[in-house]
């Protein structure tokens, strides 16, 4: 097709829309424009309650680690714990961030990617759980001691702590591997593909696929 | 005596109706969601009307925040919607007597061409309704938010696959 056949069509089209349709501008007065005052998002009020529960974890840790620094176990599992909600707290912040600044009447590719920023956000969790596994002793030994005030730690063989600390350490790499694959660039790939959608959800999956169409169009 | 903000709302909008018209041909495959579709479009250009940004042309806003709109409908995403609730049973459109759907349906070329833009992904047909709206490459740059080479290409990407597709389909090839 030539751009002269092209542009014949369009103005086809074009003359018959302009002898076909005509605006119903009493449809458009029923609207009930005035009354659509812009609702808060809902979203942005679940991020906010969101953000304010990491901010308490972290203090609470913060907290936490102070008063039970003579006891190092005590200290450094509330340190691991603290730093993993110090990153959901600041994925929280970046969520805010991001929906305060989406407004529909910016460009379009930087406005889609945000949204689709927010719409995957249940990944960060997916992957704060990965990385987690190497170091799930923190939880444990934070949690008994807060809930039921017990200091596992002196009751355990010292044996089963040093195996458990190799078998950590060595899980870190793939754990690490893992976590890095676990994007939106590499939705082409099958497993990282069923892997989100399994994990995260169908939603979170389509975001991410849309995340990555983006980059492709951007490039 | 000056237009009070809803006439010249609504004035504006009929300058552009058909900008409104062929996104929501495009991005809404379902016949009866069309009306709810223009309905929000129109709450959303509403809601940032005072807010409309003089140094750039009122097709451009318009288009950024209907095609936004229509992805966010397209993708079913209902959380970025306003008020949904205030939505009516009526189309924005008047129709004449001559049945539009049936004439356009009737034209082959432009059955095919729909039938094209209806197929692409969701960023490719804001881009191929915008060129085919004979927007200039740096507006179309400018309401997409990527360069004007990068418009440059991905219209010659699209208009070859398009030729490709009108020669399967026709006996245009032959011609």
């Amino acid at each position: 097709m030539e751009t002269n056949e092209l542009q014949r069509i369009l103005e086809a089209y074009d003359a018959k829309l302009d002898s076909s349709i005509q605006l119903n501008k009493e449809a458009l007065k029923r609207i009930q424009l005035e009354k659509s005052e812009k609702k808060t998002r809902i979203i942005l009020i679940y991020r906010g309650i969101e953000l304010l529960f990491f901010g308490i974890v972290v203090l609470f840790l913060g907290n936490y680690v102070v008063s039970h620094w003579s006891h190092t176990h005590l200290a450094i599992s509330g340190s691991i714990v603290g730093v993993f909600a110090l990153i959901a707290l600041t994925g929280s912040i970046g969520q805010v961030a991001l929906l305060q600044q989406i407004d529909f009447s910016k460009p379009l590719v930087d406005i889609r990617k945000k949204i689709e920023l927010v719409n995957s956000h249940n990944l960060l969790f997916i992957k704060l759980i990965f990385l987690s596994a190497p170091i799930w002793w923190a939880y444990a030994l934070v949690a008994l001691d807060v809930f039921l005030g017990f200091d596992l730690y002196p009751h355990l063989d010292q044996d089963f702590v040093l195996r458990y600390l190799v078998f950590n350490a060595v899980i870190i790499v793939p754990v690490s591997w893992l976590f890095n694959k676990l994007s939106y660039k590499n939705m082409h790939i099958d497993w990282v593909r069923k892997t989100i959608g399994f994990l995260s959800g169908t939603k979170t999956g389509k975001a991410m696929e849309f995340l990555n169409e983006i980059e492709e169009f951007e490039h | 005596m000056p237009l009070s903000k809803k006439d010249s709302f609504i004035k504006l909008i009929d300058e552009h109706k058909k900008i409104i018209y062929k996104i929501v041909n495009s991005y809404c495959p379902n016949h009866a969601d069309r009306k709810d579709l223009e309905q929000e479009i129109m709450i959303q250009l509403w809601s940032a009307f005072d807010s409309y940004n003089t140094d750039y042309k009122y097709s451009t806003w318009m288009y950024r925040i209907a095609l936004n709109v229509a992805i966010s409908f397209y993708r079913k995403e209902k959380k970025w919607s306003l008020k949904s609730d205030y939505y009516n049973e009526e189309s924005i459109f008047i129709y004449g007597e001559n049945n539009l759907e049936r004439e356009l349906e009737s034209d082959q070329n432009l059955k095919l061409l729909q039938q094209f833009i209806n197929d692409l992904k969701e960023l490719d047909k804001a881009l191929m309704l915008l060129y085919l709206d004979r927007k200039k490459h740096e507006e179309i740059a400018e309401i997409l938010g990527i360069s004007k080479t990068n418009v440059a290409t991905k219209i010659g990407r699209i208009k070859i696959k398009l030729k490709k597709e009108f020669e399967k389909n026709t006996d245009y090839g032959n011609k």
